[in-house]
C-alpha cells in the first residue's frame, strides 16, 4: 500500500524550511517558504448517515420533505426551508440518473487535483430525486472530451473499491458504456468495469516522404526550443521542473529534456523517459511549440497521445512556454 | 429619508501578477494615499473604513484588516471587513453606501486589497495551481470541495447550462473577439497587469482549454493590488467637490442578490445567473431607471470569464437572453457601439485582485464618466460558487 496516500497532506506538497532573495530594480526582497495549516477531526454530523451508507452499504440516500415531498440528494437538511421547516426523512434513491446540465471538464486543475485531471464534475438528478448531486464524471474509454457527456445523458453511480465516507467514494460514467447487468446492479464497483487501458497508438509504415517531413519538423522544433531556452519568461515556466519526454512521430523519434529552466530537444533517446508522446504528424507538436494551436488541445482532440494523463501538467508548461515566447516577441 | 451618497476620490495601485516589493499593508496604504490625494482631504477627515478582502488564505491572516486600520490612520474609528467571494469589492461599496445613506457617517474610506500570488505550489513550482487551490476552499466543504470544485469549473457549469438552453449563443469566434477587444482597451490603462498584452481573436481561439469551455485567454488573471474610494454623503460630498474641483459621481442605485448554492427543483436555475438579474433590477429601481438600454452608457462588468460577461449583459437586460452575441455581431459593444464595456480592460486584462477588483471597476467607471462626459454607468461584482452572488451599482455623473 502506498502509505504516502494515507497522509492528510502528502509530503510532495510540503516545502522545506528556507528562504531566498529576489532582486528587483537594484533592491533585494526576502521571500520565505511558509504555510498556514490547521488540522481537524471534523464531524459529518447530520450527513453521517449519507456518508456511512455510501461507504458501508453502497447506497445513495436523500431526504424527503414530509410536507411538499421534495427529495433532495444529497440529504442537505433535516427540515425543509420551503415548508417553514417541516421535517424531512431519509430515503434511498436509485443509482442511475441524468445530467442536469452539460458538465465542465477540468484540464488544468488546482494543485490538489492535478493527479485527477482531466476530470468532469457535474450535477446528476438521480431517479427518485428532485435536486442534483455534484459528482465526478469519467469515461471508460480514455480521456473525457467535450460532447461525451451532455445535458440529459444517463449516467450510473459507481463506487470506489476503497471507500472512506467522502464524496470521492463515488463517481459516474455514462450508462451507454455499461452492460444492462451493470446498469441494473446496485453498488456497482469500479473494479467491475472494463477500463480501456492506455495503448500506445501503432505507427503506420514509414515512407521516405515521412522521414523528410520529420527532418524538416525536427529542425524547426530544435530552433523553437533553442528560442525558448534563451527566453527568460519561458525559462521561468519550467523552473523547478524536470522531465524527459520521448516523442514518437511517423518519420522519427526524439527526446525533449526539461531541467529546471533548461529545455532542449535531441535525437538521442533518454535513458528513462517520464512519459511518451506520440503524434503521427510531427507538425502537430511543432505547431503547438510555435504557438499555432495548443498542444493540450491536440491531446484532447486525440491528434497527440500521451502515456500518462497526469502529465497534462507538462503539456501545459510547454503550451505556456510557447505563449511566453510569442508574448516576448510582441513586447520587444 | 436616505441621504444621497457619492464618490469624491479614488485611487489604485498598479495591478501586477506579483508584488515582491510590497506586502498587503503597503499596497493598502498606497491606494488609500492616492484616494485621499484625489479627494484633496486629510485621512483624519474620514469617519469610517470599509475593507474588502476576500480570502484569509491569500493574506495569510484570519483578521487581515486589523493591522491595516491603524497603519492607515483610522485608529479609534469604525472599521469593518466585508468578504463575499468575488463580489467582495462590490459588497464593500454596498455596505459603505448603506452606512452613509443612513447618516451614520459623513465620509468613508472603501478599500479593497489582495495579495494572491504569495501562494505557491511546491510540487509544480508555480503559483497558479496554489492560488486556485486556495479559492477551492470556498466551495461547499461536505459535498464539493473534495471532488475538484474550482471557481472556473463552477462558473463553467452555469455557462454550459446557458449554452444548453441557447445552443447558438456564445459562439467561440465571438468570445474570442470580445477578449481581443478587451486586450485593445487595456492599452489606455497604465495600472493594468496586462497593459501590453494585446491578442488577436485567432490567438484566443488557439489558446489552450483550461476548463471546458473556457480557454486560457478568456479567463481573468490573478493579481495583486489595491483600490480605494472616498465616499461621502451629499452635503459633505459637495463640499469636498468644491474644494477638489472633481465632480461628485453619485451612487444612485444599489442592488444585491445571492442565489441558492445547489441545483435542481426549487434550487438554482443553472441556465441563468438570476443574481445578476435581481441585483440589476433592484439597482435600476432604486436609480429610477425604467429602460436600461436607453440609460446605461458604460458598464464596468466583473468579467471573470468572457462567456459570463455575455450572460451578465443579457441578465442586465442590455441584450436579449439567447442573443448575447449581438454585443459583437450587432456592434453593441464594439468601438463606437451603444455600450462602453470594461474600458479598463476588465478583470481579464487589468487583472483580478479579488477584494480590490470591483472597487477598481468603480474607479474606472468614475474616471470614464468624467473624462467622456457621460451620465450613467453600471458597476458589477459577481462571486461565490455558480455565480451565486451579485452586486450592481448605478453611478451617475451630473
Amino acid at each position: 500500500m502506498d502509505t504516502e496516500r494515507e497522509r492528510v497532506i502528502p509530503s510532495k506538497y510540503i516545502p522545506e524550511k528556507g528562504s531566498h532573495v529576489e532582486a528587483i530594480d537594484g533592491k533585494e526582497y526576502l521571500i520565505a517558504n511558509d504555510a498556514m495549516y490547521t488540522f481537524y477531526q471534523r464531524t459529518k454530523g447530520e450527513f453521517s448517515a449519507f456518508f456511512l451508507a455510501l461507504r458501508d452499504e453502497k447506497k445513495l440516500l436523500g431526504c424527503k420533505c414530509l410536507n411538499c415531498s421534495l427529495v433532495r440528494v444529497p440529504p442537505f437538511l433535516t427540515h425543509c426551508p420551503d415548508c417553514n421547516f417541516a421535517p424531512t426523512e431519509l430515503i434511498e434513491v436509485e443509482p442511475v440518473g441524468v445530467m442536469n446540465t452539460t458538465p465542465p471538464i477540468t484540464y488544468f486543475a488546482t494543485s490538489l487535483f492535478q493527479d485527477m485531471a482531466p476530470y468532469g464534475r457535474g450535477r446528476v438528478i438521480f431517479e427518485g430525486a428532485d435536486t442534483a448531486m455534484s459528482v465526478n464524471l469519467y469515461t471508460t474509454t480514455g480521456i473525457l472530451v467535450p460532447g461525451m457527456i451532455k445535458k440529459g445523458t444517463e449516467v450510473k453511480l459507481v463506487f470506489r473499491d476503497r471507500r472512506i465516507g467522502e464524496m470521492t467514494d463515488v463517481f459516474c460514467v455514462p450508462t451507454a458504456e455499461l452492460s444492462p447487468e451493470q446498469i441494473k446492479r446496485k453498488g456497482l464497483q469500479e473494479s467491475e468495469i472494463d477500463w480501456e487501458s492506455p495503448v500506445e497508438p501503432a505507427m503506420p509504415e514509414v515512407t521516405a516522404e515521412d522521414s523528410a517531413r520529420y527532418r524538416d519538423a525536427y529542425a524547426e522544433m530544435r530552433s523553437i526550443i533553442e528560442d525558448m531556452n534563451r527566453n527568460e519568461r519561458a525559462r521561468k515556466d519550467i523552473a523547478g521542473w524536470k522531465r524527459e519526454v520521448l516523442v514518437k512521430t511517423k518519420g522519427g523519434e526524439s527526446t525533449i529534456f526539461i531541467d529546471d529552466g533548461d529545455i532542449r530537444i535531441d535525437e538521442i533517446r533518454g535513458l528513462s523517459p517520464d512519459f511518451v508522446m506520440v503524434c503521427e504528424d510531427p507538425r502537430t507538436l511543432l505547431d503547438g511549440l510555435a504557438y499555432r494551436g495548443a498542444i493540450t488541445d491536440a491531446v484532447i482532440n486525440k491528434r497527440l497521445w500521451i502515456s500518462k494523463n497526469t502529465e497534462f501538467t507538462t503539456i501545459f508548461k510547454l503550451d505556456r512556454m510557447a505563449r511566453s515566447v510569442a508574448r516576448s516577441r510582441k513586447t520587444s | 429619508m436616505a441621504k444621497r451618497v457619492g464618490i469624491v476620490g479614488a485611487g489604485v495601485t498598479p495591478f501586477k501578477g506579483t508584488w515582491r516589493e510590497k506586502t498587503y499593508y503597503e499596497l493598502a496604504q498606497m491606494a488609500a494615499r492616492e484616494a485621499v490625494k484625489d479627494a484633496q482631504i486629510d485621512i483624519h477627515d474620514v469617519d469610517a473604513a470599509f475593507y474588502g478582502i476576500y480570502n484569509d488564505i491569500f493574506e495569510r491572516a484570519a483578521i487581515p484588516e486589523h493591522a491595516i486600520h491603524g497603519l492607515l490612520g483610522m485608529q479609534d474609528k469604525f472599521g469593518i471587513r466585508i468578504t463575499n467571494g468575488g463580489a467582495t469589492g462590490a459588497y464593500t461599496m454596498s455596505a459603505a453606501h448603506a452606512y452613509l445613506a443612513a447618516g451614520r457617517f459623513k465620509t468613508a474610506l472603501v478599500l479593497g486589497v489582495e495579495k494572491a500570488t504569495d501562494c505557491f505550489d511546491f510540487s509544480s513550482m508555480s503559483a497558479t495551481p496554489e492560488v486556485i487551490k486556495s479559492i477551492g476552499w470556498s466551495a461547499d466543504s461536505f459535498f464539493e470541495q473534495g471532488i475538484g470544485w474550482s471557481a472556473s469549473d463552477s462558473y463553467a457549469e452555469v455557462v454550459l447550462g446557458y449554452m444548453d438552453e441557447h445552443p447558438g449563443d456564445l459562439k467561440p469566434e465571438v468570445t474570442a473577439r470580445i477578449s481581443s477587444q478587451l486586450s485593445q482597451q487595456v492599452r489606455d490603462n497604465p495600472y493594468a497587469q496586462r497593459q501590453l498584452d494585446q491578442v488577436t481573436p485567432e490567438e484566443v481561439m488557439n489558446s489552450r482549454l483550461v476548463v471546458y469551455p473556457f480557454k486560457e485567454l478568456e479567463i481573468c488573471v490573478y493579481t495583486e493590488g489595491a483600490a480605494a474610494l472616498i465616499m461621502a454623503e451629499e452635503e459633505t460630498a459637495k463640499a469636498i467637490s468644491r474644494k477638489s474641483g472633481h465632480p461628485v459621481v453619485w451612487i444612485t442605485g444599489v442592488g444585491e442578490a445571492n442565489e441558492h448554492s445547489f441545483a435542481g427543483k426549487n434550487q438554482k436555475d443553472m441556465t441563468r445567473i438570476m443574481s445578476d438579474y435581481y441585483a440589476s433590477r433592484r439597482a435600476y429601481d432604486m436609480a429610477g431607471i425604467e429602460d436600461p438600454t436607453k440609460t446605461i452608457d458604460i458598464v464596468e462588468l466583473h468579467d471573470a470569464f468572457v462567456h459570463q460577461l455575455e450572460i451578465s449583459m443579457a441578465e442586465f437586460g442590455l441584450v436579449p437572453l439567447g442573443n448575447a452575441d449581438s454585443l459583437i455581431e450587432d456592434g453593441l459593444m464594439t468601438p463606437g457601439g451603444k455600450y462602453i464595456v470594461n474600458p479598463c480592460g476588465g478583470l481579464i486584462y487589468c487583472g483580478h485582485a479579488v477584494g480590490a477588483s470591483n472597487i477598481m471597476s468603480a474607479w474606472s467607471a468614475r474616471n470614464e464618466l468624467i473624462k467622456r462626459n457621460l451620465k450613467t454607468a453600471l458597476v458589477h461584482g459577481t462571486g461565490s460558487t455558480v455565480a451565486q452572488y451579485t452586486v450592481c451599482l448605478i453611478l451617475e455623473h451630473e
